[in-house]
């Protein structure tokens, strides 16, 4: 049984679809990737499945249970942890309080001197700022924090919307790095993308997302030479 | 940090014991303005539970204050000693709060905001009609139940008690999420906060210290109508106050009160500012959103700054 599979999902904004029919799963321990452009879609799919927009149609089955008519707050609880586009970090508080608020569950609170000493690991960086109130830190650094919050939470699943977004190529390969290493710590990873290079090269499997709808699947290896994708995402023509 | 507590402790309990002993050395006058500052201060540091930590702007909280107000005179005039009603207008408040909480608060921002104005007026608009109630002209407390020292007591020690409250609730764990819920609720709401149970808990906390407060007001004036507790100017000036002071911060609220508790006295003394009281608030509020958002809390820190920068570097 796939960990997630979401199954013929449609999502309006009142009467504008942004998302139609799509369909797909991420197995347990994977990297799943969705790419595509501005404005296709993938924003609004990572909100749906983590809560905070209701589908018009479909289903989104964690763990073989629906999660429809669960609000987004149980989903956490449930293993399903959402790190934001934009961060969309609490800016008036310091680093570690974020950090402490990402641990709020039950669950999660139980072991939250734990996780923070791994995520300490995982980011010195932020143990080095975390008495800085969390909107002065660099766009990198907040994206490592809003990362490690996520990971206070103890997912089993963990959402990325966008985390390259406005960083530079080198933080933008650590955070790339960070996310095989959450991987490989055991935490299946859903990703939302426009930087199809990076996200393709890191990803088990991908979903290519146009205007709304799943237009191809597959593993990322074999989708990075697709040369529809090539052309398209990768600015690779006349293969 | 714990001494920097132990201070705060120690200056809390003795403003508390100079207000318990303050009836046997000031005059009837001081007390009478001290109470009405201790009043403002429990509605400004209350509402600020819920507008400043929480950042829920509502502008519907003297529903609260009337029905604790309403609450003590109908108890009182069935026979029951007005201090045994101060616990029910308390838990009336605070249940009302919990059923107009669970529809409002799935608005967001000025939704929200525009929702409490309709609420408060429409809570106004039915005790105005009340037949049992005393329809508009409201109701005097029976004779006999009015003890000016215990009353003074019971307000200026509910004011130490709601900054001892703010203080707690900035501390905990409670007052995190309250934050977080502020800062972004999106995020919250995917970090496990349950954002419409953490706003309905502390508007029922904050709905409850303003219908104490009613109680001891229908008390003190002895004669609650829906003018005097349900009006919209009142539900105005319970924002105002900490939003000119601070919003958000403990100091802030209490700052606030005392000017527009220290303000509302002189204006009261001279009738022809009276009825432009309204003015002066508005003309307040808007130099506050112009010129220091952070009300004079913020103020007063800017310049504490400036006077320390000056004394190492200038000197």
């Amino acid at each position: 049984m796939s960990l997630l599979s979401v199954e013929s999902l449609d999502v309006s904004y009142g009467n504008v679809q942004a998302v139609w029919d799509v369909s797909f799963r991420v197995e347990a321990g994977e990297i799943l990737t969705l790419v595509g452009a501005n404005g296709a879609g993938k924003t609004t799919l990572l909100k749906t499945v983590a809560g905070l927009l209701a589908p018009r149609r479909g289903r989104i089955l964690f763990d073989g249970r629906d999660l429809v008519d669960r609000p987004a707050h149980t989903r956490t609880s449930d293993g399903l942890v959402l790190v934001p586009e934009a961060r969309q970090l609490w800016p008036g508080m310091t680093v570690l309080e974020n950090l402490e608020m990402g641990a709020w569950g039950k669950r999660a609170r139980a072991e939250s001197a734990r996780t923070l000493a791994e995520v300490f690991a995982m980011f010195p960086v932020l143990e080095e700022r975390h008495a800085q109130k969390a909107g002065t830190l660099s766009g990198g650094e907040q994206q490592m924090c809003a990362i490690g919050r996520g990971l206070m939470a103890r997912p089993r699943l963990l959402l990325l919307d966008e985390p390259a977004l406005g960083l530079s190529p080198r933080l933008v390969r650590e955070v790339f790095a960070s996310l095989s290493a959450i991987r490989k710590a055991g935490v299946t990873v859903l990703l939302v993308e426009q930087n199809v290079a990076h996200a393709l090269a890191l990803a088990d499997h991908a979903c290519v997302l146009e205007t709304g709808r799943v237009t191809l699947a597959g593993r990322a290896q074999d989708l990075a030479g697709d040369p529809r994708v090539r052309e398209e995402f990768l600015g690779v023509s006349g293969v | 940090m714990t001494s920097k507590r132990a201070l705060e402790a120690a200056g809390m309990l003795a403003v508390a014991g100079a207000l318990y002993f303050a009836p046997s050395f000031l005059e009837r006058g001081t007390l009478n303005d001290l109470w009405s500052v201790a009043l403002a201060v429990v509605l400004a540091s209350s509402w600020n539970l819920l507008g400043g930590f929480a950042g829920q702007v509502s502008i519907g909280y003297s529903a609260f204050l009337g029905i604790g107000a309403y609450t003590t005179v109908l108890l009182a005039l069935q026979g029951t000693p007005p201090v045994l009603t101060l616990p029910l207008g308390a838990l009336l408040a605070a249940g009302f709060s919990v059923i107009i909480g669970y529809p409002t608060f799935r608005l967001r921002g000025p939704y929200f905001t525009i929702a409490t104005i309709g609420v408060g007026e429409a809570v106004r608009v039915v005790a105005s009609s009340l037949s049992f109630a005393g329809g508009a002209s409201g109701l005097r407390m029976p004779a006999g139940s009015y003890d000016f020292e215990s009353n003074f007591r019971s307000m200026t020690l509910l004011a130490v008690a709601l900054v001892w409250i703010a203080l707690a609730i900035s501390r905990s764990a409670f007052g995190s999420a309250l934050s977080a819920v502020r800062q972004d609720i999106d995020a919250a709401e995917a970090l496990g906060v349950n954002s419409t149970r953490l706003k309905v808990t502390v508007h029922a906390l904050s709905a409850a210290l303003v219908g104490l407060a009613g109680g001891l007001f229908a008390i003190n004036f002895q004669y609650v109508s829906p003018g005097s507790v349900f009006d919209f100017r009142l539900s105005l000036t319970i924002v105002l106050m900490p939003i000119v002071g601070g919003v958000g911060t403990v100091a802030g609220p209490v700052l606030g009160a005392i000017l527009f508790g220290w303000l509302q006295l002189k204006l009261l003394s001279i009738p022809a500012l009276l009825s432009s009281s309204l003015f002066i608030y508005g003309a307040l509020l808007i130099a506050v959103m112009l010129f220091e958002p952070k009300g004079l809390l913020g103020l007063v820190r800017r310049l504490w700054a400036r006077r320390l920068r000056r004394f190492y570097i200038d000197a």
